[in-house]
């Protein structure tokens, strides 16, 4: 996916959330975000690795194994409010039965 | 009730409370076979209509705007163009009319409107309101929502949804109904179904058992004041998409909304063209953050075969949302490819 994709979407997360922070992108397909007195960094990985993403905030790295999770740690990162519903869904077959 | 007058039913309740759900098992029932349909949508793609199994000339859709703001030239019009095509036999014969309202329509006005219009009177009556509640989170709508409150107090009926996941709720929430309409029945409907004689009959409006307060709010709209009624963070907008969505992004997308917007996703439902179930559209349903399992069409109710779902949000913005749904189609295809 592209790069800036993500990056269109994080921004646009932090604005959804009425979070206050900068964004940016950087070579090799980093993206960084400064706010709340933190620095995060959003790096893309091989696609042969477990994680498709490394978040690191405040130097400490935690692989994600999608945009999906990204989010969760950026929003966990940022917005001290958050305690998200972790609700699942897919219980039921996500197609019909025959 | 006089003979050639019809009985107008009002059927409300808050977002996602089981409306469009109830209505449908109702019109499948012999006894409302000659029902029409009138049904209001806050939203600029309607899809309850596609939802409901009518006969097409007997379901009008009502999708400029809330019905509780337009009431009395949409609603009166309407109401007064399905009498005409009655009396011309251009109309599928009916006999009851039934008006699902958006949910977050003020009923107050609906029934001024019913009860005081010149063009309608003799011809129509008001056979009862009927306000459904989802027993789950029932009780926290009626703590939030002003309208949730007028919709519960102005009621004749009110049915009670969702008890399967309502546990112990339901008697918070009884205590709450009683506290605001002590007079009305309250029934409850399983997956819809509900004792459909005892529903929607002609009686009319015992004023007796009627809170007080639905009279000064009558009294309000006849006034044409308060007109201010929705949330102004309230919105509602559809994202539609022409390419079939893969079932693991529309999971992915609908749990990550659920993660993230909480109680400001008010409601979602949609059509879903999945890329795994060509032929048979997803029906999806969420409110806050529960969403229930995806219903299957059997086919295809029209030949508009996007993806539909339409938000009604409080403070979430539609770009977020778009966004988010093409981010995670994108890295979905990337590992799937």
């Amino acid at each position: 996916m592209p790069i800036d994709l993500a990056l269109e979407l994080l921004t646009q997360s932090l604005a959804a959330w009425r979070v206050a922070g900068s964004i940016r992108s950087e070579a090799g397909g980093v993206i960084v975000i400064c706010g709340s007195h933190k620095d995060i960094r959003i790096a893309r990985v091989p696609d042969d690795l477990m994680f498709r993403w490394i978040v690191t905030i405040e130097g400490r790295k935690r692989g994600a194994i999608s945009l999906v999770a990204v989010l969760r740690q950026v929003r966990e990162a940022l917005d001290p409010g958050y305690a998200g519903s972790r609700v699942r869904l897919a219980v039921n077959p996500l197609v019909p039965s025959p | 009730m006089s003979a050639g007058v019809i009985s107008v039913s009002v059927l409300t309740g808050f977002l996602g409370s089981g409306k469009t759900t109830m209505l449908g098992y109702l019109l499948r029932q012999p006894e409302f076979s000659r029902t029409a349909v009138i049904i209001n949508e806050f939203g600029e793609i309607g899809l309850d209509h596609e939802l409901i199994e009518a006969s097409e000339d007997s379901v009008i859709e009502l999708a400029t705007g809330c019905l509780c703001c337009k009431v009395s030239t949409d609603l009166a019009q309407t109401l007064q163009g399905l009498l005409q095509r009655l009396d011309e036999g251009t109309a599928t014969p009916f006999d009851r009319i039934v008006i699902e309202t958006s949910g977050l329509a003020d009923p107050a006005p609906i029934l001024h409107t019913l009860m005081t219009d010149s063009g309608l009177a003799g011809r129509l009556v008001l056979g009862g309101v009927v306000t459904t509640i989802d027993a789950m989170t029932g009780a926290c709508t009626l703590e939030r929502e002003e309208v949730s409150q007028k919709q519960v107090a102005i009621a004749d009926r009110i049915v009670l949804t969702k008890l399967d996941l309502a546990g112990a709720a339901e008697p918070e929430l009884r205590r709450r109904l009683a506290a605001l309409n002590a007079g009305a029945p309250v029934l409850r409907a399983n997956r819809g179904r509900v004792d459909a004689p005892i529903l929607f009959g002609t009686d009319f409006r015992d004023k007796q058992t009627t809170s007080l307060k639905v009279h000064s709010w009558l009294a309000e709209d006849g006034q044409g004041q308060s007109h201010a009624r929705h949330d102004a963070d309230i919105k509602t907008y559809a994202v539609v998409r022409g390419e079939p969505i893969r079932a693991v992004t529309l999971t992915l997308f609908l749990e990550t909304l659920a993660e993230h917007c909480g109680a400001d996703l008010l409601r979602l439902k949609g059509i879903v063209n999945l890329v795994e179930s060509p032929d048979r559209p997803a029906v999806i349903h969420g409110v806050q953050h529960v969403f229930h399992a995806p219903a299957w069409l059997e086919r295809w109710p029209s030949d508009d075969r996007r993806s539909r779902i339409v938000f009604i949000t409080r403070r979430i913005p539609q770009h977020w949302i778009e966004v988010l749904l093409d981010a995670i189609g994108a890295e979905v295809n990337d590992v799937t490819h």
